[in-house]
């Protein structure tokens, strides 16, 4: 799958490059599937990688899917996950990883 | 004060109660076939009923409020001021409505010549042996007796004899008692007896010679006392330390109970519950703050560290951790430690009471692991134990032996029974395999332990095998934290790191210590020219150690969001302006943000929501509980943990009601407080009361 092989990818840049994660998603809308999706599949992975990094997971009803990204003085990147697959929602993490603050 | 509608209204389905005493109404009809249902009339207006309704919901469902003193919708029945009689049509004696269960056919009249009759003389006899102590009364103006004598009484009196007095019970330092007011009706017998679990109160005596009280000189030992004032319709009953009411949320302990504070020239006087609903939003004014100097230079290249407290606002927290970010600190602490390993906070459902507090009332068997619910979550431990009463919930405890004013299954006190039931080997398991719907409640004082993350693994490995064996459906959620702070949820919501852990591996030059009052980082634990700051409400020790000391604002008097431990977000709303130069607390770090040359991009309270909302959308859904899930993933994660249990046992903070009263910097510094914990260690007759009339 190409959303596990973009996880196997970021690994443990992500703790590298950025200070927080955080991803907010409603837990029943049709537009975070993916994003619900993703977290079942590759969170558990991601976070193994991770141990020390705060990947906070925020569900709340009837907000859009976005995912933050928080890089070193408290610069902050989001980006929207609406209506998008679990591909394009690790590929959304890797742009922010590879980002620069 | 009850109000009779003029005209009894005809059966909508919904019903309602126009008192300010929020009557609920406990008739639930029910989708079965109409059969069942019996049909009454209420002044000739029909009505369909269940059988074994009373009178009294009868009415209040047609929405005719029958006066009443003894009867309340949460106590058993009494039926003893009989004030609530009303004529039924075609008998010969009128009935009382609190108690009678309604029969097919009934015609009640509420308004009749008989029952008005009835209510005159009842009302006449009630008078008879009040004292005429209204204009010195606390209880003036929210009186059941004034108001529903206004309504119900007879214009003249006949009385022409003497009336009785009472000696004044001494039962503690919360409550005032003036015995000669009482009328009987019990309530606040029942309630210590039912709802408190401590039968202290009595009736001693009969006739005229009858009095409420504990017949021995005995305290009202409960932490649910003070509620027997609320309870109490006339004067006899009122609290001894005490408007402008406020409306409010409770932060001494983690459940975010609704509350009514109420003041008097600057200083709060009491506080009184309220239902939990639907709140209007306020505005909030701003006001230009002022600040000293020497701030700005400090910040300049150093170390930057943070420890929040138990009692600090959402608003606060977002604000400090946004300064510290742009400061390149990630330094960011709560007292109360939670155990980071595994998904730690990452997962809501990981730090949450899941079951919510109304998912009590659903459960039919409850673990609890090291808590004392007693005095951690006062009413948390109600409602349990109105589970136990009525809905045969069974509870065991793998903890400390404590009097939970229930009866429990003590499993036992060591970290071994732990083990045992996660693995499966333990006899318990064989009845948590049978519950239809099982809770386990873990305590956060059994994860502030060094073995913390090794008993939260326990407890989830508990949680996923109890919910795999029960077959119950997939809303239900097993795993709950029970917090003891008010913050913590919040603080958790943002992605505090838990515990000063952190603090104490990489000791920061600059200390930010938000309310920060359980001596977890001394001066000892820092380099040696730290700088310590504290900002706070009620200085306690984080204000002894610091160098600069910023006057905050309590929750009293401030508008700020705090989550309780359900994840429900709630505000606080300004009761009383703060005192002297103190400040909201998030302006205060606005304004220190300026000063270290960092702005924080708000000016507003609706911009730091709106910068809460980005972090944690949960956060400004008010009054509401948002479900988490992925219990799946943190059990996964939890099973990498390595900790092994220690061999200590299990025990909470907080054991008898002493432990209860001075918990946190606000109790601590209470007079009131002072005196409850000495009266509960030598006695009610060691406090020394000035002699009040």
């Amino acid at each position: 799958m190409a959303a596990a092989a973009v996880v196997r990818g970021i690994g443990s840049n992500l703790s590298k490059h950025l200070r927080e994660v955080r991803l907010h998603l409603c837990q029943i809308s049709a537009a975070s599937q993916g994003s619900r999706d993703f977290i079942e599949q590759h969170y558990v992975t991601l976070k193994e990688a991770n141990l020390e990094l705060p990947i906070l997971i925020r569900e709340c009803s009837g907000v859009q899917p976005t995912l933050w990204a928080r890089y070193g003085f408290g610069k902050e990147r989001s980006v929207s996950l609406d209506n998008m697959n679990v591909d394009q929602v690790a590929k959304a993490l890797e742009s922010l990883v590879n980002a620069k603050p | 004060m009850l109000r009779l509608p003029a005209v009894s209204r005809a059966l909508a389905g919904a019903a309602h109660s126009q008192g300010s005493i929020a009557i609920t109404n406990n008739v639930r009809t029910s989708a079965r076939a109409s059969s069942n249902m019996v049909e009454v009339f209420v002044d000739g207006k029909p009505v369909m009923v269940e059988p074994g309704t009373t009178v009294l919901q009868t009415c209040e469902k047609v929405g005719v409020q029958i006066p009443r003193f003894c009867y309340h919708d949460r106590l058993s029945v009494a039926g003893n001021c009989r004030m609530c009689l009303v004529e039924i049509e075609k008998a010969p004696k009128p009935v009382a409505a609190c108690a009678m269960p309604v029969m097919k056919g009934w015609n009640i009249l509420t308004n009749s010549e008989k029952t008005r009759k009835a209510r005159e003389g009842v009302m006449e006899f009630l008078l008879s042996n009040h004292p005429l102590d209204c204009p010195i009364c606390d209880q003036g103006g929210e009186c059941d007796l004034q108001d529903q004598s206004m309504m119900f009484g007879a214009d003249r009196s006949r009385f022409t004899e003497g009336k009785r007095a009472v000696e004044d019970k001494n039962i503690g330092p919360l409550i005032k008692t003036i015995m000669t007011r009482c009328i009987h009706c019990t309530r606040c017998v029942r309630f210590a007896s039912e709802v408190a679990g401590v039968e202290d109160l009595g009736t001693t005596g009969r006739g005229n010679s009858m009095q409420i009280g504990t017949y021995v000189e005995k305290m009202f030992m409960s932490e649910l006392s003070g509620n027997v004032i609320d309870l109490c319709p006339v004067g006899a009953l009122t609290s001894k330390p005490y408007a402008f009411t406020t409306e409010s949320i409770d932060v001494l302990d983690a459940v975010g109970s609704n509350i009514v504070v109420s003041t008097r020239g600057g200083e709060v006087m009491r506080i009184l519950p309220r239902l939990n609903e639907d709140l209007l939003k306020y505005e909030n004014i701003l006001s230009p703050f002022t600040h000293t100097h020497a701030i700005s230079q400090l910040f300049q290249g150093s170390e930057v560290g943070a420890i929040a407290g138990g009692m600090v606002d959402a608003e606060a927290l977002v604000a400090l951790k946004d300064l510290l970010n742009r400061l390149d600190s990630d330094t960011l602490c709560t007292e109360e430690i939670f155990p980071m390993a595994g998904a730690g906070t990452d997962l809501r459902s990981n730090y949450l009471l899941n079951s919510r507090i109304t998912g009590i009332e659903e459960c039919d068997l409850m673990l609890l692991v090291g808590t004392n619910p007693r005095y951690e979550a006062p009413l948390f431990n109600a409602r349990v134990r109105k589970s136990w009463l009525h809905n045969e919930l069974q509870v065991a405890m793998v903890g400390h032996k404590v009097d939970l004013s229930y009866s429990y299954n003590h499993l036992g006190e060591t970290t071994q029974v732990l083990q045992e039931i996660a693995a499966g080997t333990h006899p318990f398991c064989k009845v948590l395999a049978q519950a239809k719907k099982p809770v386990v409640v873990v305590g956060s004082s059994a994860l502030q332990r060094e073995d913390g993350a090794a008993i939260f693994k326990a407890v989830s490995t508990i949680a996923q095998n109890s919910r795999a064996s029960s077959g119950v459906e997939e809303g239900w959620k097993v795993l709950n934290v029970l917090h003891r702070v008010a913050s913590q949820v919040a603080a958790l919501d943002l992605g505090y790191k838990r515990g000063v852990d952190a603090i104490r591996k990489n000791p920061p030059k600059v200390l930010f210590l938000l309310g920060a009052d359980a001596d977890c980082i001394t001066r000892a634990d820092l380099p040696k020219d730290s700088f310590i700051i504290y900002q706070g409400h009620h200085g306690d020790v984080g204000a002894v150690m610091a160098d600069v000391i910023l006057p905050g604002a309590a929750y009293t008097e401030k508008n700020g969001t705090y989550v309780n431990t359900e994840g429900r977000a709630q505000q606080t709303r300004v009761a009383v302006t703060a005192p002297g130069m103190a400040r909201e607390d998030w302006k205060i770090l606005r304004a220190i943000s300026e000063l270290a040359g960092v702005t924080l991009p708000y000016d507003t309270v609706d911009e730091v929501r709106r910068r809460l909302e980005e972090v944690s959308p949960n956060l400004v859904r008010y009054d509401d509980v948002e479900e988490s899930n992925y219990f799946k993933q943190a059990h996964e994660l939890s099973k990498a943990v390595n900790q092994s249990l220690l061999a200590a046992p299990l025990v909470p903070p907080q054991l008898t009601v002493k432990d209860f009263y001075m918990t946190d910097p606000i109790s601590r510094a209470s007079q009131t407080m002072a005196k409850c914990v000495k009266a509960a260690t030598e006695g009610a007759a060691s406090v020394d009361e000035p002699s009040i009339c």
